[in-house]
């Protein structure tokens, strides 16, 4: 087996050929969201990858570092599918950006359903070291929802403990429904993740009124 | 009763060592995680029997569990207890009341706090699903309680509970339990604001 197996992961061909080391990750994703984090084995990720125990451990020490390096691998998936987006829309005013960038991360999510597996659920249940990635991963998404961001309906700044609560609701929402099985559906989030996060800058009303503007 | 010496009720002996047994387990799990606490651990903090422990608990997860639980009716009957105290339809204030307890509570009880915010979520899938439930519980509650007003998002409910719990975690993650108090603020802001306009008092 030169390749991993076609499935609905979403990982292109490309990346999964490209090295050991990334085939090891990808096969380490894809057997998680299969059969969990505590049924995860360095057996079945290097079968998966179709690379050997040995040259496994030529890469990680543990099939804790494989997941820690997947974890951040599936992170930096997410933050640059957010960047890309956030930038593609450059010039537009700040709550059309915020748009993109939530559509492009709940398709991201939605597409590539073991991503958001082991960022948002699976990987979770494994245990506490992963918390401390967990938390950097969702603040790592506070400063790029707060730049050029607008000062308050009320015309005083929104404090960071806001927009960092902000953020951390929609990615406890996100889990809620990555856990819940219902990642293909996330799409259908956009209009009420977008709302939730533009309010506290723009107020109910108009947050809604460019919510319903699609 | 012949006995020189005053004794206690056995019942009030029997429910103080439980709740030392739940408090050492909490204590050890905000020092060392839950993972690598040990029975042998917990007996020694309680100062109480293994047979006593067994009698108790069927183990580790279950005396977790049940430090859980304990935690969670705790802080719910002063959560409660608080909002009581405000008038029905005084809305905001309730759940600004109601929010005040939940982080006096996490100041109080910071080894608590770390066991039902921090190792909970990730101990063993069983405590997980009780934190899952807890959050759902909270998310009810905010939306049983929230104003009649416009149609809302009906994901509301649930990423407020998720980003106010998201801060008090980090919070507690930070060793700085016992400043909760200080986040009160904010949080009540961003729980109160969706429902009446931002920055419209």
């Amino acid at each position: 087996m030169d390749r991993l197996p076609r499935g609905r992961h979403g990982l292109s061909p490309e990346f999964v050929a490209r090295n050991q080391r990334d085939r090891l990750i990808a096969a380490l994703i894809l057997t998680l969201a299969d059969v969990g984090y505590q049924k995860t084995t360095v057996s079945m990720i290097g079968r998966r990858a179709a690379v050997s125990k040995s040259d496994f451990y030529k890469h990680f020490d543990s099939k804790d570092s494989c997941f820690f390096a997947a974890y951040d691998f599936a992170v930096e998936r997410m933050r640059a599918a957010v960047v890309d987006a956030c930038a593609a829309a450059g010039s537009s005013e700040w709550a059309v950006r915020v748009q993109a960038g939530v559509v492009a991360l709940l398709s991201l999510l939605a597409e590539e359903p073991a991503v958001a597996a082991i960022v948002l659920a699976e990987g979770l249940r494994a245990g506490r070291g992963i918390y401390d990635r967990y938390q950097g991963a969702v603040e790592s998404f506070v400063p790029l929802l707060r730049e050029g961001a607008p000062d308050g309906p009320g015309g005083e700044p929104v404090p960071p403990a806001t927009d960092e609560a902000a953020v951390g609701g929609v990615a406890s929402l996100l889990s809620r429904r990555v856990t819940a099985g219902e990642t293909a559906d996330l799409t259908a989030l956009v209009p009420d993740v977008v709302e939730f996060v533009l309010t506290p800058h723009l107020g109910t009303e108009a947050a809604r009124r460019i919510t319903s503007a699609g | 009763m012949s006995a020189t010496r005053p004794q206690l009720p056995a019942e009030f002996v029997a429910a103080h060592k439980r709740r030392r047994m739940i408090d050492a387990m909490a204590a050890l799990c905000a020092e060392q995680g839950y993972e690598a606490t040990k029975i042998a651990d917990v007996v020694r903090r309680a100062h109480v029997a293994r047979k006593t422990l067994y009698d108790n608990f069927s183990g580790k997860e279950d005396l977790f569990l049940a430090a859980f639980d304990t935690t969670l009716a705790d802080a719910e009957a002063e959560i409660a207890e608080a909002c009581d105290a405000i008038d029905a339809d005084e809305w905001e204030a309730r759940t600004e009341a109601g929010l005040r307890a939940l982080l006096g509570f996490v100041a109080a009880h910071p080894e608590a706090a770390a066991l039902a915010f921090v190792e909970a979520p990730a101990a063993t899938p069983t405590s997980a699903a009780r934190y899952e439930a807890a959050l759902e519980g909270f998310i009810a509650r905010l939306r049983e309680s929230a104003p009649p007003g416009p149609v809302r998002p009906v994901t509301l409910e649930e990423a407020l509970v998720g980003g106010a719990v998201w801060i008090v975690q980090r919070q507690v993650r930070r060793g700085a339990a016992a400043d909760a108090r200080d986040l009160l603020p904010e949080l009540a802001e961003f729980v109160v604001s969706p429902y009446r306009g931002v920055g419209k008092r």
